[in-house]
């Protein structure tokens, strides 16, 4: 019962915190305007316009969409320093999120953010379809693809592109319904990627 | 977590709607230059509907239970069978679909009930509208697909067009209530108990276009009874093209 109440109660808090936020507009990011991304020095420039959503999934993340996160869904991560989560915590104690650690290699990036999605999205199932060098932020990174089907049942198809530059990771996610959808907004997503870049970033 | 922001962001555009009629929700659309006659000659095909019904608990989580499903399941059937005679233009009823195709008519089902979810939060909620869909707003445009996929759904070669209905039913659980509660004593913030989400969409056979939506997150009718049901029922189908159904 105590551990129900306090369950509920925290849920109360919670909740009631994020009601209290007034609701923030979702900023315009416009064609070929650069732009810096999740509160770092990472900075892109679209092909074409698109919506910086109000609401940020994490301290170092930010989400961009073109018709709703739902359809088309592109998550910059920036900076994410050693000992930190992707996103924020739904409940630090129930619900842990895999970290990003100093001992973090490249190839094991899409481990954390499949182990991120199966914990925040309640998914079962996680499949990695490719994994490949590349270069990202001028430094070695890593480019890979994915599909998992969430608790809405619908199928989603991901790509990704990946870098740990000065010790922190810096990534650019693409999630998007496979039916229509991802193939619709895959390009203008890919040119976000392709256009990032980081300050000094070749330097390391 | 972002399904939890999305449900309390869709619960605080239903809260500030309710709080604040002026910033004006709409419920329904119909693409810009789409018109259905009655008797036109044109077919529709009805897919079974997605129907899922749970409770909430208190963060806000659908439960599902199979119980209430399966009487909903069985009610709105029921319901939707004594309205598809009044439509006004023919109906095929979609036929049972098996394997890969049950696979892909439930993935089709899943994402109308995203791109619905999307056009309520973001089209329908006018405060929170997105930029680059600004100039298709004011000259109301309704521009939403499901992709030309739908052409392959069993039945789908047999009609013009095709009915989506889906309905996710969570009630309250005690957690919830209390929350409720809490929040309306103490900083007087209301939150919403139980969420009802019935969403109606005729979508042409050939593009995938969504030419009407009839899409809400706080739909009336208890879907367990056979009386809720034919409530839902009649909301969804309300102003439905053709029809003569709520006039």
């Amino acid at each position: 019962m105590t551990h129900r109440m306090f369950r509920t109660l925290t849920g109360a808090v919670a909740a009631m915190a994020l009601l209290a936020t007034p609701a923030l507009a979702h900023r315009l990011r416009t064609a070929k305007e650069a732009a810096t991304v999740a509160g770092s020095d990472m900075s892109v420039t679209p092909d074409r316009d698109w919506n910086r959503l109000s609401m940020a999934p994490g301290k170092h993340a930010e989400t961009w969409t073109l018709d709703g996160e739902q359809l088309n869904d592109v998550t910059f991560y920036g900076g994410i320093a050693p000992d930190e989560p992707l996103v924020r915590e739904r409940s630090k104690k129930r619900d842990p999120l895999p970290k990003f650690l100093q001992s973090t290699l490249l190839v094991e990036i899409p481990e954390l953010l499949e182990g991120t999605y199966r914990t925040q999205k309640n998914i079962a199932s996680f499949e990695l379809l490719s994994t490949e060098p590349t270069n990202f932020l001028g430094n070695k990174g890593v480019r890979f693809t994915y599909r998992y089907t969430d608790d809405d049942a619908l199928t989603r198809n991901g790509e990704a592109r990946a870098a740990i530059v000065g010790g922190k990771l810096y990534m650019i996610t693409f999630d998007a319904p496979r039916l229509y959808y991802f193939d619709k907004s895959i390009e203008p997503a890919r040119a976000l990627m392709t256009s990032a870049t980081l300050p000094g970033g070749g330097a390391h | 977590m972002k399904h939890i922001l999305r449900a309390l962001a869709l619960a605080m555009c239903v809260t500030l709607f309710a709080a604040a009629p002026a910033s004006g929700q709409e419920r329904s659309a119909t693409k810009q230059g789409f018109e259905l006659a009655p008797k036109s000659g044109k077919k529709i095909l009805v897919f079974r509907p997605s129907v899922q019904v749970g409770s909430q608990s208190t963060g806000g989580m659908f439960e599902p239970n199979g119980e209430w499903t399966d009487s909903a399941k069985r009610n709105l059937q029921v319901a939707l069978e004594k309205l598809q005679t009044k439509l006004g233009n023919e109906i095929v009823v979609a036929p049972e679909a098996y394997g890969e195709d049950a696979q892909k008519l439930a993935e089709h089902m899943a994402l109308f009930a995203a791109v619905s979810d999307a056009v309520i939060e973001y089209q329908f909620f006018r405060g929170n509208r997105l930029p680059t869909k600004k100039r298709d707003n004011k000259e109301d445009v309704f521009d939403w697909s499901l992709g030309a996929g739908v052409a392959d759904l069993p039945g789908a070669k047999d009609a013009d067009y095709g009915l989506f209905l889906y309905n996710r039913d969570a009630y309250g659980s005690t957690g919830r209530k209390v929350l409720q509660v809490l929040a309306m004593l103490g900083p007087g913030i209301p939150v919403k108990s139980g969420e009802h989400q019935g969403y109606a969409g005729l979508v042409d056979l050939k593009t995938g276009d969504i030419l009407w939506l009839n899409a809400d997150a706080a739909m009336g009718g208890d879907v367990r009874e056979a009386e809720g049901a034919d409530k839902r029922a009649a909301q969804l189908l309300e102003d439905f093209p053709g029809s003569d159904l709520g006039q």
